[in-house]
């Protein structure tokens, strides 16, 4: 049989305890990323079957585009839906930055790349092809390199739905 | 006015009650293990060769430009490993165990500075916050066994709130998520299309459709209840606190989520599951019951006479 003993509880343990839980309690109830602290949204949204993103492409000497496997890349290239969600919101010089690692991160694996450009893509997720959701409708943004060096413009927009091939 | 300073008096003295040694103990064991491994297999040193340009950094690690360089990433990995295992040895553990947790901070500050916060770790580290000052090796340490002369040492109230805690951390994170839930979306989380949306877009951006998530998603009625249930289960997982039974029910729901979620989306919480179970279940408990079944089964090991069928004797 085991003895139980009750010591007071030291006051730093009180205020310890008091102060770490109201902390994780008013970052919780508020949403505040104070990380470690955290607000604890995941998928907190409610999602709408229409669906904006973006998507960057290679572009090699023939004209060809080829979606840049950010999968295969290594980790600190997976935040690419960040990026490129925040993509139009950095200056000039940043954008090329952005574009110059990932093309050198294509490169590095082999592939020929020319030029980087940004599509913004509208899918309707709840059209659905088989297994797949519809091919979505695509705009062309952004578009960096290419002869004249690496560069980062805005460009006509330029729309096709069947996912193919959008030269700029 | 009574009854809420009752309530408040009644939750202080929960989380302030004397606790078991070996509980606080199997918390310091289990989620440094947990920690040890994330440090040992985590992807830091390819996130340190991440071009600035990709950087997108979150709380303390805002004061850098870039990923700190390969080489402080690499020797704090190490360091921070190394003292994660000695902490879960129980060899000194005041001072390993804070130094390990140290040491992952801004390691797994980087897996978040990708420009989304990734919760994997993050109620791993928040659990083992009260663990830091806390006497974790009182029992079931190299020290513990060396005093096994005197006697083990009691329940006490130090062994108690690290544990009582790391429980209210738990149970929060679910129930905060699900309050994020329905604050930032109301019922349509559950009653619009989100969770058929959610799997669709999921699976269409996986590079083979994932008839799992397919599977729900193609079923109206199915997805409002997978919905419905993670939403109930999120902000009903506190139950476990008041009522520690209902953890027999929830914990195995809250790894079926998990779970679920995995196959559907290939997102893998495995250290959050973990933390779940290492702190919700009680390991000194489970421990006595194991005792007490081994000491059953050597009393009543097989003797000539007991071996006899009652129907024989009869």
């Amino acid at each position: 049989m085991q003895t139980v003993e009750r010591p007071a509880v030291p006051v730093w343990t009180r205020w310890f305890v008091a102060a770490f839980l109201t902390l994780f309690a008013v970052c919780g109830v508020a949403g505040i990323e104070a990380w470690p602290l955290t607000g604890w949204r995941l998928f907190a949204d409610a999602r709408q079957p229409v669906q904006v993103a973006w998507q960057a492409v290679t572009v090699d000497a023939a004209g060809h585009e080829t979606p840049v496997p950010f999968r295969d890349l290594p980790a600190g290239f997976h935040g690419n839906v960040q990026v490129l969600k925040g993509f139009a919101a950095l200056g000039a010089g940043e954008q090329a930055a952005v574009c110059r690692a990932w093309a050198d991160a294509v490169r590095a694996r082999g592939g020929q790349v020319e030029a980087v450009r940004v599509y913004r893509t509208v899918t309707d997720v709840s059209r659905r092809v088989g297994d797949r959701g519809a091919p979505p409708a695509r705009e062309m943004r952004f578009t960096c390199g290419g002869p004249g060096g690496s560069r980062s413009e805005g460009v006509a927009s330029r729309s096709t739905r069947d996912g193919g091939v959008a030269p700029a | 006015m009574r009854r809420p300073e009752g309530a408040l008096a009644r939750a202080e003295a929960w989380l302030f009650a004397p606790g078991d040694p070996r509980r606080l103990a199997a918390l310091r064991i289990g989620l440094g293990t947990v920690l040890a491994l994330r440090l040992a297999t985590g992807p830091y040193l390819e996130l340190a060769r991440q071009p600035a340009a990709l950087f997108r950094p979150i709380s303390f690690l805002r004061l850098l430009h870039a990923m700190p360089p390969p080489a402080v990433v690499v020797a704090l990995q190490v360091a921070a490993t190394a003292a994660a295992v000695l902490a879960v040895a129980g060899v000194a553990a005041r001072i390993t165990l804070p130094l390990a947790w140290a040491g992952a901070l801004p390691l797994v500050a980087m897996t978040s500075s990708l420009g989304k916060v990734v919760h994997n770790d993050v109620l791993l580290l928040l659990s083992l916050a009260p663990l830091l000052p806390a006497r974790t090796a009182d029992a079931w340490s190299p020290a513990a066994r060396r005093r096994r002369a005197g006697a083990p040492p009691g329940r006490s109230v130090p062994y108690g709130w690290p544990v009582r805690t790391a429980m209210l951390v738990v149970a929060g994170a679910y129930f905060f998520t699900g309050l994020g839930k329905l604050l930032h979306a109301g019922p349509a989380w559950v009653t619009s299309g989100n969770l058929r949306w959610v799997l669709y877009a999921s699976s269409d951006q996986a590079p083979l459709p994932n008839h799992a998530a397919l599977f729900v998603a193609d079923r109206p009625w199915l997805a409002h209840l997978v919905a419905l249930a993670t939403l109930v289960l999120e902000l009903g997982f506190p139950l476990v606190l008041l009522r520690p039974r209902a953890g027999l029910v929830l914990v195995p729901c809250v790894l079926a989520m998990h779970a679920g979620i995995w196959v559907a989306m290939g997102l893998n919480y495995w250290p959050m599951a973990a933390t779940v179970v290492l702190v919700l279940v009680d390991w000194a408990a489970l421990a006595d019951f194991y005792s007490h079944f081994r000491r059953l089964k050597k009393n009543h090991r097989p003797t000539p006479d007991s071996t006899i069928s009652p129907s024989a004797q009869a």
